[in-house]
């Protein structure tokens, strides 16, 4: 099946756009053409960069010819457009397919290398052209270079007319082309495929990705743009000098690559400015200069390994959160009385042992029921439970930490399945609570059966919607959960506003009155915990709750919408449960993933009947006669 | 076909060049085989060398002769290697990318040297004082004082190095910690101190390559390059199994080089000795040298 | 009251993200020795591995003849995902700390140093001990066959003989607790045997104990006590006299189910 999740593509496109914008009107703001001459150097080796990035970065191949690459395109552009006299246009484009070429030599003997030996070839590749450029001398003028190169023009006008004003616009041409490239090439199959082979290489070529052409591949597409670069840059500087195979532009290169962070395309483009900036302004320090930018990258390698993307990522986070806080804040205080009355509960604070989090409890005498929300969801979920069976239960639930207007919480510790069930039991013992029934939804369902795995004696009973019970993970998760894209945003950090619409849609109802207030809450929940739920899996011992199940220590329900459109039926099904009510999952027609919600009567009545049988199971006589 | 005398010439050339291959190579492969990560800022440890050498030998600097220019610069360039295995490498002791990123710092580490060396001695070329001269006369072969003291001190050194890791309980103890760090480290052996010790090992006999090299040639900041060079190509070849299989293939480029040079020509002989060295990588990615199959 | 030789409080531990094990309280005191059992991948290894300081404990102590082992720092918040904490931060636990201290981990399947000879690593064996000397510890006259082979390289020796090499590294470093993880794990019955028996004239030498294995028997004749793991957690501890054979221990593990 192809994995192609349709809601990736629009987080990133607005601030491209308006940083495009700004590039396109700053020759008119600023005036002068050395600014121009020095982004002109940004984009050129941005585009290097970046282009380097696809092979080191995502690829985890260490190309050290890249370079040499580079160096290709600018000797091709310089023997095509001055010895050969072909149009220098030709010329730069040219450059692309010849440092295409020269990166699928390089390829050949990479194929069967790995590690340190892909350094070593590649320096060595890189050493061979340039051995072949300065013994060339007739050709490529040896160790002196070639010098005035044609420079481009259009008809009668010279790019460098107007203070370089063409040769600007090109390059910037030249670099959304490049990053275009680069971007949609990461997220297609091959882009898959290159990140596949450097993170789980056997695991890859185990599933048929062919490891040879995927390499080949890889360091044909990064020749690319860095030929048309080349190309570029001599037509640019008129100058093609064997000086670019030195240990300066390799420098300069890689510490572009590294100030921006590797594996991320854009933060190379964003460093390669920064870099540029820096280097300029340090030009008058001689040697100095090499040795502070030389320092920077030791000291981003040491201490800040993400690098400037790093940087970005993480005050993206920080204002993410901070937004979601206040606006837990915000509501805690204002909704307070709508929430109250949705629910027919007064909400109060309890402090946990992972922060403060909303409770709503109904008080009363009936049996205990402790209703656990899903994955950016709250505790309101469960109004209509709360409506229908206030008279003759007990209800409490909770808002999860970073959720609902509880407060956000340390994300390493806070934000797994045990801490939640920590903080679900933390609940019950400031409620004074014991052996409720437990009602998981989802996220919440793994919540549930954690508790009961952690002490079965503890609870008269447990029901969960929306949850697949799981053995080995994360393998298990592909057979019980149906790989849709929908998926795909419950461990997404961030959502766009139609990722947050689509996602409650999918997971509670599609926007109308009454499920509008899911929607409107899903933009509080810290994003964190979406990320922090997936990348923390292995802290569950997901093989206890198995257990907990096949033993049958407590009695259990399964109660799923019969259309939920995650779950996988089938193996939830295949599943042994010790003592489980109605002999197998109960199906709620048209329940979809949230049925408590969707089809509240046939829900309440399936759960009302599983508490009384519940009850009944837990007399040991019933017990043993069944 | 080239004359007796020439031939020895040639080969006795190629004996000088492969001395000093071997010293570099040893270094790198002293790193390497205990670190698992490729030091290149090693060229730049032969510049440094070189400099420290002159400015304690040379009558412009201390004046003190190249004996004590030659120790000293060994001595200094000792401590120098375990500052840099410190500051470069530690980091990174723990970390899955080590090799990646060690690979980064060591290159930016050889900037950083080869700007300061730019700085405090000058981009101006220099010549390193001469121990002996002239030539002595073996019979079959004359060859200059220079040389024969070259190839007899790299014998001496490389012997000691050998001594040193097959007989001293230090030696065995890096060489267990180069075979397998965790075994090693349950045995209670001071993994750092004796990565430190490989690396101001390594670096020490960059020093006394770059005495030889600086004699050689005129010494510039970017004088390890050439040197670094070849000496990546002498490990490739050799392999780093063993210890001494380096040592074969620094002879064995030598001699090709020396060869090389005088019938392909000086221009092409660089291009000759990589294109060799990416046919054995093809075709045998461990080494000419090696024993081992190689692994996944 | 003397200070136990091993206590292990509340420990946790795994591969990062991985909690492999998690609040292990453990006492030894001294002279005495332990066995532990348990099915594989339960975490027995690497408990063991982080006893001995490879890998870093999560939380909790580690106190080894009455001296911490590890840092007192917990395994903070990292708040800044893209920060290189380990470039800040120093190891919780020192595993060359731990083996100078007088605990000994022998590995399991440990290959040692393929291309040194025996004689080679019995020759660097002794850096560990600190100083201490064992009585009686004459590892030729443990291992007869060393003695044979000690112009060997470990890569031309069969496991058993590299399991032997293993324990006598172990016993050169004057070990004051010796951890052995699955010795017989693999072996044939023959060198098996000759294995055990070894171990036992070791354990005879009066050296304090952690034994891993699956042979209920062979661990009742060493210990003191027995320790069933699973699931990352000590499920119960058994007095040397209560100690049942192999297939009623197999059912406290697991159930009927299983039998």
């Amino acid at each position: 099946m192809r994995y192609d999740p349709p809601f990736h593509r629009t987080n990133g496109l607005i601030p491209a756009l308006i940083a495009l914008a700004g590039l396109i009107v700053l020759p008119f703001v600023f005036e002068a053409s050395y600014i121009r001459h020095l982004l002109i150097l940004a984009f050129v080796f941005g585009i290097v960069a970046a282009s380097w990035d696809l092979s080191l970065g995502f690829g985890g191949l260490f190309n050290f010819a890249h370079v040499a690459l580079f160096a290709v395109g600018i000797y091709t552009y310089a023997i095509l457009a001055k010895t050969l006299g072909v149009n220098p246009w030709l010329a730069v484009l040219a450059a692309g397919p010849v440092s295409v070429l020269v990166a699928t030599l390089i390829a050949l003997p990479v194929l069967r290398l790995d590690g340190i030996y892909v350094i070593l070839v590649t320096i060595a590749f890189s050493q061979l052209v340039y051995q072949i450029i300065i013994s060339q001398s007739g050709v490529t003028g040896g160790t002196s270079g070639m010098v005035t190169l044609p420079p481009l023009r259009i008809g009668d006008y010279r790019l460098t007319s107007d203070g370089r004003m063409g040769y600007y616009y090109v390059a910037l041409a030249l670099l959304v082309a490049a990053c275009a490239f680069l971007h949609l090439l990461i997220r297609s199959r091959l882009g898959r495929a290159i990140i596949a082979m450097r993170d789980a290489k056997y695991l890859g070529i185990a599933r048929g990705v062919p490891e040879a052409r995927t390499r080949a591949l890889t360091l044909a597409a990064s020749g690319l743009f860095t030929g048309l670069a080349g190309g570029f840059y001599a037509s640019y500087v008129r100058v093609a000098s064997p000086d670019i195979f030195g240990l300066g532009s390799l420098t300069l290169v890689l510490s572009i690559l590294l100030v921006g962070g590797l594996g991320t395309i854009w933060g190379p483009v964003m460093a390669a400015f920064v870099i540029i900036l820096l280097s300029e302004a340090m030009s008058d320090l001689g040697p100095w200069r090499d040795i502070l930018i030389a320092m920077l990258i030791i000291a981003v390698m040491v201490f800040y390994p993400g690098g400037l993307w790093g940087v970005v990522q993480e005050v993206r986070e920080a204002v993410a959160t901070t937004l979601a806080g206040l606006r837990a804040r915000w509501r805690r205080q204002t909704g307070r009385a709508a929430r109250e009355a949705r629910m027919g509960a007064p909400e109060q604070m309890i402090l946990t042992r992972h922060g403060r989090v909303a409770v709503s409890e109904t008080g009363g005498k009936g049996p205990a029921i402790l209703a656990i929300h899903g994955n950016s969801a709250c505790k309101e979920a469960f109004c209509r439970q709360f409506a229908a069976l206030r008279e003759t239960h007990r209800l409490i639930a909770f808002d999860l930490p970073g959720h609902g207007v509880s407060d956000n919480a340390d994300p390493e510790e806070a934000y797994n399945v045990p801490a939640y069930a920590d903080v679900a039991e933390d609940v019950l013992a400031a409620l004074g609570i014991e052996t409720p029934v437990i009602l998981g939804w989802s996220l919440g369902g793994y919540v549930g059966l954690e508790l009961a795995a952690r002490a079965p004696d503890r609870y008269a009973g447990l029901a969960i919607t929306g949850t697949a019970p799981l053995n080995i993970v994360p393998d298990d998760f592909a057979r019980g959960y149906d790989a849709s894209s929908h998926l795909v945003l419950a461990g997404k950090q961030y959502f766009t506003s139609a990722e947050q619409h689509a996602y409650a849609s999918s997971a509670t109802a599609p926007l109308a009155p009454d499920s509008a207030f899911m929607h409107r809450n899903i933009n509080r929940t810290d994003g964190r915990t979406r990320y922090y739920m997936i990348t923390r899996l292995g802290v569950v011992d997901w093989p206890r709750q198995m257990r907990m199940l096949r033993e049958g220590s407590v009695p259990f329900a399964v109660l799923n919408g019969a259309d939920d459109p995650f779950l996988d039926h089938a193996y939830i099904r295949s599943l042994g449960y010790g003592r489980i009510w109605t002999g197998a999952p109960h199906d709620i027609a048209q329940g979809q993933h949230a049925p408590f919600f969707n089809r509240p009567e046939a829900f309440n009545l399936a759960f009302t009947t599983f508490m009384d049988w519940a009850r009944s199971a837990a007399r040991p006589d019933v017990r043993a006669s069944a | 076909m080239m004359s007796m005398d020439t031939f020895m010439a040639v080969a006795t050339g190629g004996l000088v060049l492969g001395a000093i291959y071997a010293l570099m190579a040893a270094g790198l492969a002293a790193v390497w085989t205990t670190l698992g990560i490729f030091n290149f800022a090693h060229g730049a440890f032969i510049a440094l060398g070189a400099y420290l050498g002159w400015q304690i030998a040379a009558t412009q600097g201390a004046g003190l002769g190249l004996v004590a220019g030659t120790l000293g610069a060994v001595l200094v360039m000792f401590a120098f290697g375990i500052l840099v295995h410190m500051a470069l490498v530690r980091p990174f002791e723990r970390r899955a990318d080590i090799v990646t990123a060690s690979v980064i710092t060591t290159l930016a580490g050889a900037a950083i040297i080869e700007s300061a060396i730019n700085l405090i001695w000058g981009p101006r070329s220099r010549q390193m004082p001469q121990l002996v001269r002239g030539e002595v006369d073996l019979g079959l072969l004359r060859i200059p004082q220079s040389d024969l003291v070259l190839i007899v001190v790299v014998a001496c050194v490389l012997a000691a190095l050998g001594w040193f890791l097959g007989r001293t309980r230090a030696g065995r103890a890096m060489r267990a910690v180069s075979q397998n760090r965790q075994a090693a480290e349950l045995m209670g052996l001071d993994v750092p101190k004796l990565y430190a010790l490989a690396f101001g090992i390594s670096a020490a006999l960059a020093g006394l390559a770059g005495i030889f090299v600086g004699g050689l040639r005129f010494m510039t900041p970017t004088m390890g390059t050439d040197p670094l060079m070849k000496a990546l190509i002498v490990v490739i070849l050799g392999g780093i199994a063993r210890f001494t299989s380096p040592i074969y293939a620094a002879f064995l480029v030598g001699m090709v080089e020396s060869f090389s040079n005088y019938h392909v020509g000086l221009y092409w002989t660089p291009a000759v000795l990589f294109a060799l060295m990416i046919v054995v990588l093809f075709l045998k990615p461990s080494g000419l040298f090696s024993h081992h199959q190689r692994t996944l | 009251m003397t200070v136990p030789l091993l206590e292990l409080r509340d420990l946790s531990g795994g591969y990062d993200p991985i909690k492999i094990f998690e609040g292990v309280d453990l006492v030894i005191e001294a002279g005495e020795s332990i066995g532990i059992f348990g099915p594989n991948g339960h975490g027995k290894t690497t408990l063991m591995k982080t006893i001995s300081g490879v890998l870093e404990p999560w939380s909790g102590d580690v106190i080894f003849a009455g001296e911490r082992m590890n840092r007192a720092s917990a395994r903070g918040s990292r708040r800044f995902r893209n920060f290189n904490y380990d470039a800040v931060t120093r190891r919780r636990m020192d595993p060359k700390r731990v083996a100078r201290a007088g605990l000994i981990h022998v590995a399991q399947g440990n290959l040692l140093f393929p291309e040194m000879t025996v004689a080679e690593v019995l020759s660097i064996a002794p850096l560990a001990s600190g100083g201490r000397n064992l009585q009686g510890a004459d590892v030729h006259a443990l291992f007869p066959r060393l003695t044979e082979r000690r112009g060997h390289k470990i890569r031309y020796l069969s496991g058993g003989e590299r399991q032997m090499v293993s324990i006598a590294v172990g016993l050169l470093a004057a070990p004051r607790l010796l951890i052995l993880d699955e010795p017989t794990l693999g072996l044939s019955p023959k060198l098996r045997a000759e294995l055990c028996a070894s171990i036992g004239a070791i354990r005879g030498l009066g050296v304090p104990m952690i034994v891993i294995d699956q042979d209920v028997g062979f661990l009742t004749a060493l210990i003191d006590r027995l320790y069933l793991f699973d699931h990352g957690r000590i499920a119960r501890v058994l007095p040397k006299a209560d100690i049942p054979d192999h297939d009623t221990l197999m059912t406290m593990l697991f159930g009927e189910a299983l039998t």
